[in-house]
């Protein structure tokens, strides 16, 4: 229906609508003077704007609008909407927690940024240690490679409520059908885990738990429990020692673990109180190279000599046999007898009657060193039943497998085995953090969170409990393992809850559950005393000695299998840290090898050749145990037994791993029967050269004593340290003005006033370190120091800013000796450049030496290096052109290059590559680029969070409240950081102390980093 | 520039030549065409200069970590063949404004070329420092120049920063002074060249030069300024080049004999390059009169003498690693540790090429051959580039700690660099042998009449060359002219 309406808009509309009209049709109310402006010619011509100057202009707007138009990649940085309460952005926070991932257990402490864990120190409340491999873990959560990230069933994602169905099917089936089902896990060591395990079996009574640890300690275990009645780990108060006997056990490196700091404690010659430590073995071991006395023999020696100290020390004559070493082992005897019940024997030998003859000794020694009381529950595998389910999978009696966190297929001397009999079983579950071997040979993957995302508790002595506690939210569609098990006995309570109510009804009695948790961990008196466990029972150690004699049948070569300080029984192998980490003894990294005695290496025609790049190749060899063969590098290693070798376990695993890790050779299909020793072991030359990734290549100080001081306890405590002949801590003299004076009395430079303000020190005492290498790993994580890889650390550009050096002593020390021996010159520095067969072995960890009058930063020409006015030396990454002039410079070589770009770089595709691996990345540090110059920076980053803390609390720099990530991460106090000018702080006692020295004070670069002088207990008591 | 000579020294000019003559042989190599053997080498030099491009943006763009360095030797083959770059380079200043100093007219048939081979040689040597820096893109960081980053500014302890000076004023006078020198004879070229394009650049190169006495007497006197100026900077280039180790405390670096030694080093290896360069241009230009036996002899003296300090500071240096006692001193390049230990090859080569050939010298014979001067030279400068290795990688090899040793081995990009700088010099070389007049043709003719054999004949002869006679004077002219008249 149109309508007739019209509608006006004006007066002027409904009255004339001409005017409008004529409106409508203009679109501006005035003309616009287009002609003028175009018509213009004049103006025109006049105008200096060519048709050529348009284009310009046209030219120039169009490239800045584009220009502009470009932008940097965006990283967007979002605020929180609502903020978690206990986060404050770039604020850590702390919390205590522990480790237990079947191998190392740890009571720790975990520091979160943004609600990242980035780095794990030890809880030094809960006298926990950490070593390499504990504070490494925070970099294996991260692994977007090998972490299982949901469900999946033959490698087809599942959902939980899916598995959880299908499996729980299963296993009504075959509870039904009465077939065996067997869980096989690792020592978890948690009251918690192991009831709802126990609950789980109950509901299940088809089910039994078998433990199995890659690398056993059964024997230890048996044989304590054949004594005491109850099966655990002995424990050992090594602070009280006076005398410490070793055959073989490296209790400082993986001997069940966490000895270092009792040790230690119980060696400061200051004290004037220092156990005599002497090591019987046939590797060179991190324990070996710290002993005071070291006596090689190869493995069957060791345990003869074992029997024969028995024999020593009791009278008896058990059945035994003579060794090469049998004097040195009177004369133990006698040293053990003297230090009565503050002595102790162990054993690292894994054969029950070994261990036993040990206790056996300890008992007779009256031993009070020998902590029975607060056994270890740690390592609690048990061989033999791994071996029987292989074999009884084998033949079909098993209905069903459940792992958790172990990987059989890789670790079993028969992996290929356990394998192909897992054919034969119906229900295969694997619950686990990371992708494996086993994982990968069962139908179904359940995914497990990393122990920093997840509940739970520990137990590794008996009256010490810990709590795991999550530190952050789990990365992937993970469920714990304790979850999944109360899920399929049909509990509905989250574990979360059941362990509340766990620890509140049998661990805390009483006691508050958050303090525990905040704290980390609980103890509780052990009262064991009145249940007669104490009474150790009889055995009959004849008959002990005469199987163990039966037994132990040398023949042809012997071979010691042994774990690394970095890689352990190989579960963090995809870890870039760990295998950049060199071995402390060897300098190793990215390896495992044979070592093989500097005899041997002679007779069978094996050398270390260093290349002209100055890295090391080693020869191959074949290596049969029991028909079993495997080529693998040989390094010649000194201080090996004559007739023996040496092989690391936890290398050669490839499944799943990144490229880069697939190094070194797997050597658990010769730990048969889970002994670390094998006898008749064939070595023989093959062909080939392998390239090993060495950070050091010279092994002995070459005569230059002022760099590495050693002393004995006897001169430390009777000589002068300056005299000037026998003083062991001789300052360095120069001539001026034709008298001798001490190189620190004079000097060329105005010094600056250093008395004002903080001036940190870093002590590090050679005494106490026992190069486990813990500060190397935790300078990693703080300082976000990149991984460079096997190839480039081979041709020496590792880039730690913190490395312990080790040096072997030499036959010849001195050039006094030389010159008295009559040796020319180039004999002469032969003679001190060759480590002796048997050498003692000195660490010496070192960084920057934060020199007060520092040689790299006058050569600068851009003053990227510079001194700071707390102490520091400091490197601006910015400014650097990267000259290397300062490296060249530096007569500590501690500067460290960056060759390439490290990091977002597929070259170099390690942590700083990806998007998880970044995450460990401390914020306050930068990631350098390439080409720029770095080095140890004194943590600036954490004395400086120190001060402002300080500062906003209003009061002063607490005492001893200075650290680096080195000095915490250090168990046994050898690194002490501190402000000298703050004279209660210990660092500052330190600094004056009668033991400590510059390394290089000859030149009088006046380092704040001091050594304080070894000492070792020569004297035989 | 009045110059008397007895008759009975040799003369220094050959082939009976005329005025005529000097401009003909000079100007011949740039108004002819190239032979064959030129474009050979010319070729061969550019294809090595583009390979070392090659390996130069391999380095910038991937970084340092191409070449065969480590965490304990930080430099190798890149300073190496900076010093010896720069110590090639000394010869030419030396040559140019010492021996003008001191009226050593000899000099006039080979400044031109020695300095020409200075200034190529610190380009080379320019670029060392420059790709030698993890990120060179910063490099401009090292002048002291206003910059918005605050208030930062160099480093002046530093000997890299005054080698960054010493080698820009070296360049920029060594420039100067071998410009001032070319403009007659580039006037020469100019006023001969027939194609226009030709003249135009010959015009532009040559300033203007009118010949005048005016431009004479001015030029005179610039060259004499320049040579007072350039005169320190022989001695302080090397000087400060040899700071850079001497002002470390690397045992066998921190030593105070370094300046004047490495002075006399670059001396002698200077030489024995300007004897490599001129033994090749000789033959290729035919400059076989002005180049003469004589100019040889005379430059292996220099090697002789500089040689022999360049072995007393070796055999001071040996000495003195011995006689301090220390440890530390036990592997200098020069001691009983380097000639046993895994450098002994280039020990051995150091003392073999440098200190053993040079002393053939002292035979006449061999030092007025050609041959044996120019298979000398090489190996002296074989021996100089092995004593820069030897300082820097000898030394960082065996550092204070010994768990610091290590070994250097250098990569394909170590290598190419080197030689691609070889290419390139020899690329500027040549296209400088066929674009520059190569001798300074003005100087040589103000000696024509006191040192060219046609004159040194005549004077033994008994017709005088001096005035007193107006007639002798106008004799001379009669054979100029009449010689001019036979050519033309």
């Amino acid at each position: 229906m149109a309508s007739n309406k019209k509608y006006w808009k004006s007066v002027e509309e409904l009255k004339d609508s001409s005017v409008v009209e004529t409106l409508s049709k203009n679109e501006f109310v005035e003309n616009i003077p287009t002609d003028n402006f175009l018509g213009d010619k004049e103006t025109l011509e006049t105008s200096s704007t060519s048709r050529r100057d348009f284009l310009k202009y046209v030219g120039f707007t169009t490239a800045a609008a584009s220009l502009a138009a470009c932008e940097g990649p965006v990283i967007k940085s979002i605020p929180y909407v609502v903020k978690p309460n206990d986060v404050i952005a770039g604020v850590a926070d702390w919390y205590a927690t522990s480790m237990a991932d079947g191998y190392d257990f740890a009571n720790v402490l975990v520091k979160t940024r943004e609600g990242r864990p980035i780095q794990i120190m030890p809880n030094k409340e809960a006298n926990g240690t950490t070593s390499a491999r504990v504070q490494a873990a925070v970099l294996s959560l991260y692994d977007e490679k090998l972490r299982l990230k949901e469900p999946s069933k033959k490698g087809e994602t599942i959902s939980w409520a899916d598995a959880d169905k299908e499996i729980g099917i299963e296993l009504l089936k075959l509870k039904e059908a009465g077939k065996p089902v067997v869980l096989l896990t690792g020592t978890m060591a948690s009251p918690s885990t192991s009831k709802i395990v126990d609950e789980f079996t109950t509901a299940h009574p088809n089910i039994s738990h078998v433990v199995y640890d890659a690398v056993s300690e059964a024997a230890a275990a048996d044989a304590f429990q054949a004594m005491y009645g109850r099966r655990a780990l002995p424990n050992y108060k090594l602070e009280n020692a006076k005398t410490i006997v070793s055959f073989g056990a490296d209790f400082l490196g993986d001997f069940h673990g966490g000895f270092e700091k009792a040790y230690v404690q119980g060696r400061k010659p200051e004290t004037g109180k220092m156990s005599r430590h002497i090591q019987v073995e046939s590797n060179m071991s991190l324990t070996g190279a710290n002993a005071d006395k070291r006596i090689v023999a190869k493995p069957s020696d060791v345990v003869f000599s074992l029997i024969n100290l028995y024999n020593a020390i009791t009278k008896e004559g058990v059945a035994s046999k003579a060794t090469p070493i049998d004097s040195e082992i009177q004369k133990i005897a006698q040293e053990l007898k003297k230090a009565g019940s503050k002595a102790v024997v162990m054993t690292g030998v894994n054969d029950i009657n070994a261990q036993l003859i040990s206790l056996a000794i300890n008992r007779a020694l009256n031993s009070e060193i020998l902590d029975i009381n607060n056994s270890l529950n740690i390592r609690q595998g048990n061989y033999e039943q791994v071996q029987k389910l292989v074999s009884d999978a084998k033949s079909g009696k098993i209905g069903g497998i459940i792992t958790y966190n172990v990987d059989p297929v890789y670790s079993l001397e028969n992996g290929a085995d356990f394998a192909e009999a897992l054919k034969n079983v119906s229900l295969k579950v694997a619950i686990a953090v990371e992708n494996s071997a086993t994982v990968n040979a069962m139908d179904y993957a359940l995914p497990a969170p990393h122990f920093l995302e997840s509940w739970g508790d520990t137990h590794f002595s008996e009256g010490n409990y810990g709590l795991i506690q999550p530190t952050i939210q789990p990365l992937f569609k993970t469920r714990q393992f304790q979850d999944t098990l109360l899920k399929w006995s049909g509990s509905s309570t989250s574990y979360y809850d059941y362990l509340k109510s766990f620890w509140s009804t049998e661990v805390l009695g009483g006691s508050s559950w958050n303090k525990a948790l905040h704290n980390g961990f609980f103890q509780k008196e052990v009262a064991l005393t009145e249940d007669g466990v104490e009474t150790p029972r009889d055995i009959s150690i004849a008959e002990v000695a005469r199987i163990l004699k039966m037994n132990t049948t040398p023949s042809g070569m012997e071979l010691n299998l042994y774990t690394k300080t970095g890689l352990g029984d190989g579960k963090q192998a995809n870890n870039p840290w760990l295998q950049e980490f060199p071995d402390p003894i060897t300098r190793a990294s990215w390896d495992n090898y044979l070592t093989v005695s500097m005899a041997d290496a002679k007779e069978i025609g094996f050398s270390n050749p260093v290349k002209d790049n100055g890295s090391i190749n080693g020869d191959f060899a074949k290596v049969t145990v029991n028909g079993v063969e495997v080529v693998v590098p040989v390094m010649v290693q000194p201080g090996q037994a004559k007739g023996s070798v040496g092989l690391a376990l936890g290398y050669g695993k490839t499944f799943g791993l990144k490229e880069e890790m697939h190094v070194g050779v797997n050597a658990y299909p010769l730990y048969k029967g889970g002994n670390n020793i094998q006898y008749n072991v064939k070595v023989e030359k093959a062909s080939g050269v392998h390239e090993f990734a060495c950070t050091q290549v010279q092994k002995t100080i070459a005569g230059r004593h002022d760099i590495l001081k050693v002393t004995s306890l006897k001169d430390y405590k009777t000589v002068d340290p300056k005299d000037h002949h026998h003083g062991w801590n001789k300052p360095a003299y120069v001539s001026y003005d034709h008298k001798e004076v001490e190189a620190n009395t004079i000097d060329l430079w105005d010094e600056h006033n250093r008395e004002i303000g903080h001036h940190f020190n870093l002590s590090i005492d050679l005494t106490s370190c026992t190069g486990c290498g813990a500060c190397v790993v935790a300078c990693h994580a703080e300082n976000n120091v990149p991984v460079v890889g096997k190839k480039e650390v081979r041709v020496g550009r590792d880039m730690h800013w913190l490395r312990i050096d080790r040096y072997y002593s030499s036959e010849v020390e001195t050039r006094e000796e030389a010159k008295e021996l009559g040796l020319s010159r180039g004999e002469m520095y032969e003679a001190l450049e060759t480590e002796a067969e048997n050498p003692e072995v000195t660490f010496q960890p070192m960084m920057c030496q934060h020199c007060n009058h520092a040689p790299c930063e006058t050569v600068c020409p851009v003053a990227a290096t510079s001194h700071g006015r707390q102490g520091q030396n400091q490197m601006a990454y910015n400014r650097c052109v990267g000259t290397r002039y300062c490296a060249n410079n530096c007569p500590y070589r501690v500067r460290r290059f960056n060759w390439f770009n490290y990091a977002n770089n597929n070259e170099f595709d390690f942590n700083m590559n990806n998007e998880y691996g970044k995450m460990v990345l401390n914020p306050d540090v930068v990631v350098r680029s390439r080409g720029v110059m770095e080095k140890c920076s004194m943590c600036i980053q954490m004395t400086q969070a120190t001060i402002l803390k300080a500062k906003k609390e209003g009061r002063k720099v607490n005492t001893d409240e200075f650290e680096t990530a080195c000095s915490s991460a250090c168990t046994t106090g050898a690194m002490v950081f501190g402000d000298v000018n703050n004279k209660e702080d210990k660092v500052a006692a330190l600094a004056e102390d009668k033991r400590a020295y510059n390394v290089l004070d000859y030149l009088q670069t006046k380092p704040n980093v001091i050594y304080q002088v070894k000492v070792r207990n020569t004297n035989e008591a | 520039m009045s110059h008397y000579e007895a008759p009975i020294r040799e003369p220094l000019v050959l082939g009976d030549k005329s005025y005529h003559d000097i401009t003909e042989d000079i100007a011949k190599p740039i108004e002819g065409k190239a032979n064959k053997n030129w474009y050979i080498a010319f070729y061969i030099s550019l294809a090595a200069m583009l390979w070392g491009f090659g390996c130069i943006f391999y380095t910038v763009g991937t970084g340092i970590g191409v070449w065969g360095l480590n965490k304990n030797i930080g430099w190798a083959w890149d300073i190496t063949n900076f010093v010896w770059w720069v110590g090639i380079g000394h010869a030419g200043t030396l040559i140019s404004a010492v021996l003008l100093l001191f009226r050593q007219k000899w000099r006039m048939a080979i400044n031109r070329s020695a300095e020409a081979m200075t200034i190529f040689a610190v380009f080379q040597a320019g670029l060392f420092p420059i790709i030698h820096m993890g990120r060179p893109w910063n490099g401009y960081w090292v002048m002291p120049i206003p910059n918005q980053f605050g208030s930062l500014w160099v480093n002046f302890n530093s000997p890299l920063l005054w080698d960054v000076f010493a080698i820009s004023t070296y360049l920029s006078v060594s420039l100067v002074f071998w410009w001032t020198g070319l403009l007659p004879d580039f006037a020469m070229i100019r006023d001969r060249a027939v194609k226009p394009f030709q003249k135009k650049i010959y015009a532009l190169l040559s300033f203007g030069w009118s010949g005048r006495a005016k431009d004479w007497q001015r030029f005179e006197e610039v060259s004499l300024v320049l040579a007072g100026l350039a005169t320190p900077l022989v001695l302080s280039v090397h000087t400060i080049v040899s700071m850079d180790f001497a002002t470390s405390i690397n045992p066998g670096w921190h030593s105070t004999i370094f300046p004047p030694y490495f002075v006399a080093g670059a001396i002698f290896s200077g030489f024995a390059m300007v004897q490599t360069l001129l033994g090749i241009m000789r033959k290729v230009t035919n400059m076989e009169d002005y180049i003469t036996r004589l100019h040889v002899e005379y430059m292996n003296i220099v090697i002789i003498l500089t040689g022999g300090i360049v072995a007393v500071a070796y055999a001071t240096e040996f000495f003195i690693a011995w006689y301090t006692g220390s440890p530390y001193e036990n592997y200098t390049y020069l001691s009983v540790g380097a000639a046993t230990g895994p450098y002994a090859w280039a020990f051995y080569s150091l003392l073999f090429f440098n200190i053993l050939t040079p002393q053939l010298l002292w035979f006449k014979k061999i030092r007025r051959s050609f041959i044996w001067s120019f298979i000398i030279s090489i190996f002296i400068n074989i021996g100089m580039w092995f004593e820069r290795f030897d300082i820097i990688a000898i030394v960082l090899s065996k550092g204070h700690l010994p768990s610091t040793w290590w070994r250097f081995e250098p990569t394909f990009v170590d290598v190419g660099i080197f030689i691609g700088t070889i290419g390139f010099f020899f690329v500027l070389f040549l296209l400088y042998a066929r674009t520059f007049p190569v001798i300074a043709q003005a100087e040589v003719k103000t000696i024509l009449k006191s040192s060219g054999e046609f004159y040194k004949k005549r004077l033994a002869q008994g017709i005088p060359t001096k005035p007193t006679v107006v007639i002798a004077k106008k004799k001379i002219t009669e054979v100029d002219s009449s010689d001019k008249n036979t050519k033309e």
